[in-house]
């Protein structure tokens, strides 16, 4: 049951209503599908440059002429995307696990239990927002430096454990459910751990789907940390992004290249959206209070 | 309301509320409460004062003397780093240019981020398709998209063969800033429609029921019902996507190929402290600067916090 | 039990044994790992490197030298692992910051190298590698360089005369030419970026110096630059729908540039049905110039100094020198190298070339003045004097 459904239901019925509300809902989808053009345009032009050859890359011309699957060829045979795209998925899963686990929980905490100097802790985890990784770059480096973590992905995976960000949205999120699940666990006999873990976490579906998508991505996305961190040695190390960064000389952009190592590397996000994004159709939740 | 376990709890409840708890156990339960609390919060806390508030008490540190890359450089310890900077009129020109950016690409993400999540709330055909469509822009990395924005709003580029017009917009000195405000509302208006399309689903239907049971049109239940439920969600946004305007950086380093130019431009306070501690390894000037920067954000966070956020008494 | 815990036990010390002493017998002596570090500036290059280094590790069996591509913002990461005191071995050092990485002290001083090795010096040229030494002390062998010179659109060149400009004089009437003919449809004749980069090459032949930046020489060359902006004569390439001069050459809307080396491989592989000539670097009251060049360098926290010294003065020295410039990619920095053919006209600027940021820690922060303020003066929001005091003091440091 939808807002406009159920609105629509209770109107009464008035004759000539229904040809403007047709006028109405046709103008809406003309606009959406016109915002959605808009944003598919450079991924559409994405998409073609990646069959051009490189003197007509840089035309503007909505077809390939000629025609070639180089580019492709070329990212898959001359740059080892395979171990890349392996790589980057490793990273992007261990650390959305991690974060959705951690921030839950932290989340959780900060939004529903009582503890002495919680107030200043949050604002403590709001506070690392505000400091820019440029000015913590040479201290965390020579930090992980001095334990051996750099050079390959443990010092890359412990930074980003949980982020605030993640941190603060589940806090939000869980302050808005009804405390009526709490208490009812409590009666149950449930401690504090199995309370989160059987009946909050599961609540949060919605949020820990808007995480599990914005969090792969981040990581998957992440290119600074990773050219510090890992992205120095071996080539066996490196990321999406960094191999992408081996397509970007100075004077000389493969273009073609660059556009099919770009669509490689945003397929698995599109992945991971369209699966978990069903998570958010409505009702979820208010099943769960109703029934 | 089903209950997880499935027990027989009436003669539990019946117990419990026959006879009042005693003290002890009261402090007890608090204490327990507070202990699985600190417990909860272990591990984030640790991430977070390891590698972000050492660092930044190490910036604290450092901002007292002339620091370069191998360590404290003579020349005594005294405020001279913040004197330097507060004077700085390129420091001046960072905090105006980002203070344009903020005000501008907030509320207008806001804005688009929500209208998007309000629309993909609704049954609509094709729900999937529009979702995805919406927030396609958002998955590609920054370098990608700056690149491609780049290459579409060329002085000879797709955006000006159709608008008729020869300017470079992202290398103008007074079109640059809304150039990136228009590409980065672009970009994070999927991401800003994720999180409230979530905030959404948390507002019970029962809520819209009454809404319509009482004749209240399509606006009204919006503007009266739904935004002031979504508090929690504007809250977040607003704090978290605007300090991440205060501290843009990569879109103005593309564009201006690490220059933070034309004229300064696309100088912002993060690229001043990236120059100072990169190009002229002043790390003691750098900290300075993001110790400052530091405080106008908290300062911001906090009003932010008092009007906002003032529901969160738990 | 016991004693086949026993028969293991043996038979797993004899195969550590055995392995042991199969690694000796294949290796001979210890080898050393030493690790090199640079930029890309394209595939070509890449590629050229990786044959240089396994040439290296083939005559050395010794060491064994591994280069690593940082594909970023490579000065900040290596300011990073300076800080942490794990830098690579062996790096690539820009004239532009090597005044400033040398006064910071992550350079190893190679001078107690060269005198025990007994390394010739005297085959760089002189301007080049002081860009790497402050005072007597020497950071670093230039490994190459490249000037600026003038391409030209050899049709639009025919269009308007087919003489190539010598001085400013000339540049100005061709480009009146082909501004009056309208030969660059949808562009300018000129290409001039805002860049001190280019620009200072003109202050040079003006007779100005960066010494000196508030002489009237100075003034009037900057006058010159930017008055060829004013009049139409020359566009930036931003204006021009491009993101630099080589990108403005090749799409036809320029079509005189001042670019070096780099633009022929560019050319080649996204343009490469423009037709276009090579030409010296004109002159004025004097002939200038600008030498980009980088050097080898050794890291002060170098693990192994006698093996980072061998690979560097052997990329370096006139055997790998040799290999390297054999592409045409760059020129040779040593005078017993020869360039290979075709590059007549960027070697011809050797005598007039002035180095890049040569020596001055100041430099790479003045650099950004330097820019930002010159957008100003094109613009019209700032005067010339004021941008050369600018640019002065801020040399200075």
């Amino acid at each position: 049951m939808t807002l406009q459904s159920v609105a629509a239901a209770a109107e009464p019925f008035i004759p000539g209503r229904a040809r403007s509300e047709i006028a109405k809902k046709a103008f809406f989808y003309a606009v959406i599908i016109l915002v959605s053009l808009i944003f598919f345009v450079p991924f559409l032009w994405t998409l073609i440059t990646s069959f051009k050859t490189i003197p007509d890359s840089v035309n503007v011309t909505l077809i390939p002429h000629p025609w070639t699957t180089s580019a492709w060829h070329a990212i898959w045979t001359q740059y080892d995307f395979k171990t890349f795209i392996k790589n980057s998925l490793f990273l992007a899963v261990v650390v959305t696990v991690c974060n959705i686990f951690l921030s839950g929980l932290g989340g959780y905490a900060f939004a529903r239990l009582k503890f002495p100097g919680r107030e200043l802790l949050f604002l403590l985890v709001l506070g690392t927002l505000m400091v820019p990784d440029q000015l913590r770059l040479i201290p965390v480096f020579v930090m992980l430096t001095n334990w051996h973590l750099i050079g390959n992905f443990s010092g890359y995976i412990l930074i980003n454990l949980v982020t605030a960000t993640n941190l603060f949205f589940m806090r939000q999120y869980f302050s808005t459910i009804p405390k009526d699940f709490e208490e009812a666990a409590k009666l149950d006999g449930a401690g504090y751990f199995k309370t989160f873990y059987r009946v909050m976490l599961p609540l949060a579906l919605p949020a820990i789907s808007a995480l599990v998508i914005l969090q792969f991505q981040g990581t998957w996305n992440d290119f600074f940390w990773p050219l510090i961190l890992f992205g120095q040695g071996s080539p066996s190390h490196y990321t999406v992004q960094l191999g992408l960064a081996e397509l970007n000389f100075s004077y000389s952009t493969l273009w073609p290249e660059i556009c099919v190592g770009s669509i490689v590397a945003i397929l698995p996000i599109l992945a991971i959206f369209l699966a978990f994004q069903r998570y958010f159709v409505s009702g979820v939740v208010s099943a769960g209070v109703k029934g | 309301m089903t209950r997880a376990g499935g027990h027989p709890v009436q003669h539990m409840a019946t117990a419990s509320q026959a006879a009042p708890a005693p003290r002890a156990s009261l402090m007890g339960a608090r204490l327990r409460e507070a202990g699985w609390g600190y417990g909860f919060v272990a591990v984030p806390i640790a991430v977070f004062g390891l590698f972000f508030i050492y660092p930044f008490g190490y910036a604290i540190y450092i901002s007292f003397f002339h620091w370069g890359i191998l360590g404290k450089q003579s020349g005594g310890t005294g405020t001279f780093n913040y004197h330097s900077v507060l004077h700085d009129p390129v420091f001046h020109t960072a905090l105006k240019n980002v203070g344009e950016y903020t005000l501008g690409v907030v509320p207008l993400e806001m804005a688009l981020g929500l209208s998007l999540a309000l629309v993909i709330n609704q049954k609509i055909r094709g729900r999937n398709f529009f979702r995805s469509a919406f927030y396609f822009p958002s998955i590609a990395s920054s370098v990608a998209i700056t690149t491609i924005a780049l290459y579409i709003f060329n002085s000879d580029g797709l955006f000006n063969r159709i608008i008729g017009s020869h300017t470079p917009w992202f290398s103008t000195a007074s079109t640059v800033t809304w150039a990136i405000v228009g590409l980065n509302s672009w970009t994070t208006s999927g991401t800003i429609m994720l999180f409230y399309l979530a905030a959404l689903q948390s507002i019970s239907t029962d809520v819209y029921e009454a809404a319509a049971l009482d004749n209240t049109g399509a606006w009204r239940t919006f503007w009266k019902i739904t935004f002031p439920l979504l508090r929690p969600a504007h809250f977040f946004v607003l704090v978290v996507f605007g300090i991440g305007a205060l501290k843009v950086f990569d879109q103005q380093f593309i564009v201006s190929g690490g220059g933070g130019g034309p004229n300064y431009s696309t100088t912002v306070p993060v690229f001043y402290i990236y120059r100072k501690a990169f190009t002229s390894f002043d790390f003691g000037a750098a900290a300075a600067a993001g110790v400052i920067y530091f405080v106008i954000i908290f300062a911001l966070t906090i009003v932010q916090r008092l009007t906002v956020g003032r529901q969160e008494a738990v | 039990m016991r004693k086949r815990l026993g028969v293991i036990l043996g038979l797993l010390i004899a195969v550590v044994l055995l392995a042991a002493t199969a690694q000796a017998g294949t290796r001979g002596a210890k080898v050393t790992n030493v690790t090199l570090a640079g930029w890309s500036s394209g595939p070509d290059e890449d590629t050229l490197l990786n044959q240089v280094i396994d040439q290296f590790n083939k005559t050395h069996p010794t060491i064994h030298a591994t280069f690593s591509v940082i594909n970023g913002d490579y000065p900040t990461a290596m300011t990073a692992r300076f800080a942490a005191h794990n830098p690579p071995d062996v790096f690539y050092v820009d004239s532009s910051v090597a005044g400033a990485w040398a006064q910071q002290g992550v350079l190893q001083p190679l001078n107690s190298f060269i005198s025990s090795s007994k390394y010739n010096t005297k085959a760089f040229f002189p301007s080049l590698l002081g860009a790497f030494e402050v005072g007597k002390t020497v950071y670093g062998f230039p490994k190459d360089w490249s000037p600026l010179a003038m391409e030209i659109n050899k049709g639009m060149l025919g269009q308007a005369g087919g003489k190539a400009p010598t001085n400013w004089a000339t540049l100005q009437s061709v480009a009146q030419t082909m501004a009056s003919k309208n030969v660059v449809p949808g562009g300018k004749p000129i290409c001039l970026s805002a860049d001190w980069a280019r620009m200072l090459a003109f202050i040079y032949q003006g007779g100005g110096s960066l010494t000196n930046l508030t002489s009237p020489a100075a003034q009037a060359a900057v006058s010159f630059y930017v008055g060829l902006l004013n009049k139409g004569l020359a566009a930036t390439p931003d204006k021009l729908g491009a993101g630099w001069c080589g990108e403005a050459l090749g799409k036809g809307k320029a079509a005189i540039i001042f670019e070096g080396n780099w633009v022929l491989p560019f050319m080649k592989s996204t343009y490469p049905n423009v037709q276009y000539g090579v030409f010296p670097m004109i002159k004025d009251k004097t002939g200038g110039n600008l030498a980009f060049t980088v050097s080898y360098s050794m890291a002060k926290d170098a693990s192994n100094k006698p093996a980072a010294w061998t690979l560097l003065s052997w990329l370096t020295g006139p055997v790998g020198q040799k290999l390297w410039v054999s592409k045409g990619l760059a020129l040779p920095s040593r005078s017993d190298v020869k360039a290979i053919g075709g590059r007549q006209a960027f070697l011809s600027a050797a005598p007039y070339a002035h180095g890049w940021g040569f020596g001055n820690p100041n430099f790479a922060n003045a650099y950004t003045v330097m820019n930002n303020d010159l957008n100003a003066v094109i613009s019209g929001g700032k005067s010339v004097s004021s941008m050369l005091s600018d640019v002065a003091s801020a040399l200075k440091g």
